[in-house]
């Protein structure tokens, strides 16, 4: 009897548990399916929960950086991250919020990155990462507009008698790795037939260590990076010298989730508008004085000025969901292409190739601003 | 019965302590399982939301990398290349727990010695090692050791001609012919000799002469890997320096190098005060019965305290055995290719990042649980057996 009773009320107890479970059963999947359809529908064209509005709410773009690639992001003995892509992450916040130092620098690692993107701990991901299809693809992610076009090629020692890659049979060749790098320098090796070992590190400095006590035969990177390091190279920049030959194509882009049209775009054009200043002559020192006198109409429709038409006068919204004057705030609080170009990869020796205007037979070129 | 002794036989349910443990146990169950089902739930949206890769479809894509060393090259899949990064994990587990094994109990027993030197060498082995982090030490061991102490490869060191030993890696005199062969006509060896060897300890046990079982097994194995050299035409290959690489012999990765001896020393000092603290636990009488037995101090060692000793240490030496096959995904900072650093070029290379982590986390939970089946299986074997 006593124990009839003892299994009478804990199967009671049990129903009871399982009634609330099954409670939380029904509440929970539907408050699932109310997420899952606010993110569809901002997916459909909804501006309503696009990262942009969230950005503009939250006053803050977290972009997604590094903090040890000379030129493009290194922190300075002050903690703030400079370099071109640090400069491009200015831009955004520039163009978005008014405010060039309304951005949040987000120390992603390469294997992280968009996964960073994806769980949404980072609005957008400027961190030299090139733009491939399986990146698009597979990672959830949407490219932009190249900032800058790389290509990769290697970096021997001057007096190793290496003065082409085909000279380097049989060789060690180093890679940083998770990145494209390694499968690039594999594809090399085999096209060539030089059958390269190649051994891959986490970190530059290790590489740098085997480089140095002759383990590694061959540096392999980005060119601009391999510049980079070059300068920084204990017994001189002298002392090591890059290939002539590149065999990669790497348009270094910005990417965003994929979904998220709004926020692209407004990406997008920020970048765009960096290009666009530089072809009509715009920096961050001369755009105060041209903006109130000049009588070019490209010019005052790009810089959000008004413009006179037959029936009075008009400020050109592109209707991209950022303020007029995006294009200005973003000439003058960082300004033109050149100028970052000239400010952080300038002084790496790094030339401006094909990362020059369109006018001047290079890559960059910018829809119009109309 | 009285109504009284039945009230006080039969309290109210909600007062009753074999009810209330009940629902105690029931509501634990419910919360543990209402957690697991809202984590699960957040999974599901937030992967659905941010649109996270989940499908393993990349694991037949082409790996478009090399693995120094292998013929695993750019064309084949991604799935071999996990494939080649297990095997490269297991070899530096079976190895690293082989030698942290012999060193650990040598370290061990050691510390015990009588003699002061000893002593306090091993003491000192112990507590520095101990102490230090192990990724340092690994990477101490890449940078000082391999990087800097080893010659270029232009002046490498060639002990007896036999070796070519450079920062490039450790060439060693090798044979020629079928690996897996001369691994079946050892293993037939090793079972014809422990036939061998139980017949020559029955007949030790019988007369009470002097067993030769040692002798005999030893003598068995190597007859068994002539006949078999001779007959299949194995042949030797030595190493020699050719350009900037070494040809013939075996070449051993600098970095595996590295890193086995790095593991090896790092999990050898914990070994080393489990041995050590278990032969402590031994019962003194065992030693001193030993002694009354007029033992040698190698048998009183060998047949009396150590059996006992490792009784009690297997349990912790097989978490040991744990640690440094986790602990082997640090060799991924120095590049050697086992398989933490295989995903981490796999995901550099175009793969996905959560399904390739995924897969390597359940590769690592499957090596580390067989692990532990092996070691409790010996456990059990070895456990007193209480009657």
């Amino acid at each position: 009897m006593k124990k009839e009773l003892t299994l009478i009320s804990s199967l009671a107890v049990a129903a009871l548990v399982l009634a609330g479970c099954a409670a939380d059963d029904s509440s929970q999947p539907s408050a699932t399916t109310t997420v899952t359809a606010q993110a569809d529908g901002s997916t459909d064209g909804g501006a309503q929960a696009s990262l942009l509005e969230t950005v503009q709410a939250a006053g803050v773009v977290r972009c997604g950086t590094r903090d040890a690639l000379p030129g493009f992001a290194v922190l300075d003995t002050s903690g703030e991250h400079v370099g071109f892509d640090s400069d491009f992450c200015r831009v955004i916040a520039a163009a978005v919020l008014g405010d060039a130092g309304a951005v949040e620098m987000v120390d992603v690692e390469t294997a992280d990155r968009f996964t960073a993107l994806q769980n949404g701990s980072i609005d957008v991901l400027v961190r030299n990462t090139t733009w491939t299809a399986t990146r698009d693809g597979a990672e959830a992610s949407t490219f932009l507009q190249p900032n800058f076009y790389d290509g990769q090629g290697v970096m021997v020692a001057s007096n190793s008698g290496y003065n082409s890659v085909s000279d380097m049979k049989g060789a060690i060749v180093c890679v940083a790795k998770g990145t494209t790098t390694e499968g690039n320098a594999a594809q090399e090796s085999s096209r060539q037939g030089l059958n390269w070992e190649v051994r891959a590190f986490d970190e530059v400095d290790l590489i740098l260590e085997a480089f140095i006590a002759g383990q590694c035969d061959g540096w392999s990177s980005d060119v601009s990076q391999l510049t980079g390091l070059r300068t920084s190279y204990p017994d001189g920049t002298n002392a090591l010298k890059i290939l002539p030959e590149v065999f990669s194509k790497e348009p270094l882009a910005p990417a965003v989730l994929d979904g998220d049209t709004a926020w692209a775009s407004a990406v997008q054009w920020a970048i765009l508008a960096t290009i666009q200043a530089e072809e009509f002559g715009l920096t961050s020192a001369n755009v105060d004085s041209i903006r109130s006198s000049t009588t070019d109409v490209g010019i005052q429709r790009f810089l959000g000025v008004e413009v006179a038409t037959s029936d009075g006068s008009a400020i050109l919204d592109p209707g991209l969901g950022l303020p007029t004057d995006f294009a200005y705030q973003v000439v003058k609080q960082v300004g033109n292409y050149g100028e970052i170009f000239a400010r952080h990869l300038t002084p790496l020796g790094l030339e401006r190739g094909v990362n020059s205007l369109w006018t001047d037979g290079g890559l960059l070129y910018a829809p119009p601003f109309r | 019965m009285s109504p009284l002794s039945s009230v006080s036989a039969r309290p109210k349910f909600w007062r009753d302590v074999r009810v209330l443990r009940w629902v105690f146990q029931i509501f634990v169950l419910g919360v543990v399982f209402g957690i697991l089902y809202w984590v699960y739930g957040n999974y599901q949206t937030n992967v659905e939301r941010s649109s996270v890769p989940t499908s393993f479809d990349f694991l037949s894509n082409p790996a478009s990398f090399t693995i120094p060393g292998t013929d695993f090259d750019q064309s084949s899949p991604v799935s071999a290349a996990f494939v080649r990064g297990f095997q490269n994990t297991m070899l530096v587990a079976i190895v690293g727990i082989l030698f942290s094994t012999i060193v650990g109990t040598l370290v061990g027993i050691a510390r015990l010695s009588k003699n002061f030197i000893v002593k306090t060498l091993a003491s000192a082995y112990v507590e520095i090692i101990r102490n230090l982090p192990l990724l340092l030490l690994i990477t101490f061991m890449n940078l000082a050791v391999v990087l800097q102490t080893f010659p270029r490869i232009e002046d490498a060191w060639r002990p007896f001609d036999l070796f070519v030993i450079s920062n490039r890696g450790l060439a060693l005199p090798w044979f020629v012919g079928s690996g897996p062969t001369l691994l079946l006509i050892f293993a037939a060896g090793v079972v014809v000799s422990l036939i061998v060897m139980k017949l020559e300890r029955a007949r030790a046990d019988r007369t009470g002469q002097k067993s030769r079982a040692g002798i005999f097994a030893t003598l068995i194995i190597l007859g068994f890997l002539l006949v078999g050299w001779i007959l299949l035409d194995y042949s030797w290959t030595l190493p020699f320096v050719d350009g900037r690489g070494t040809t013939g012999g075996l070449r051993m990765d600098p970095s595996f190098f590295a890193l086995i001896v790095a593991l090896v020393l790092y999990t050898s000092s914990h070994i080393a005060e489990i041995v050590r603290g278990s032969i402590q636990a031994v019962h003194k009488g065992q030693g001193e019965a030993a002694d009354a037995l007029a033992l040698s101090p190698g048998q009183k060692m060998r047949i009396i305290i150590l059996p006992q000793a490792f009784r009690i240490a297997m349990p912790s030496i097989g978490n040991q055995y744990l640690n440094l096959i986790k602990n082997s995904s640090l060799g991924a900072t120095i590049s050697y290719f086992e398989l933490t650093q295989i995903a981490q070029i796999t995901v550099g290379n175009g793969s996905p990042a959560v399904p390739a982590f995924t897969l390597t986390l359940m590769i690592y939970l499957s090596i580390s649980l067989a692990t532990s089946l092996i070691v409790n299986f010996f456990n059990r074997r070895l456990a007193l057996v209480e009657r």
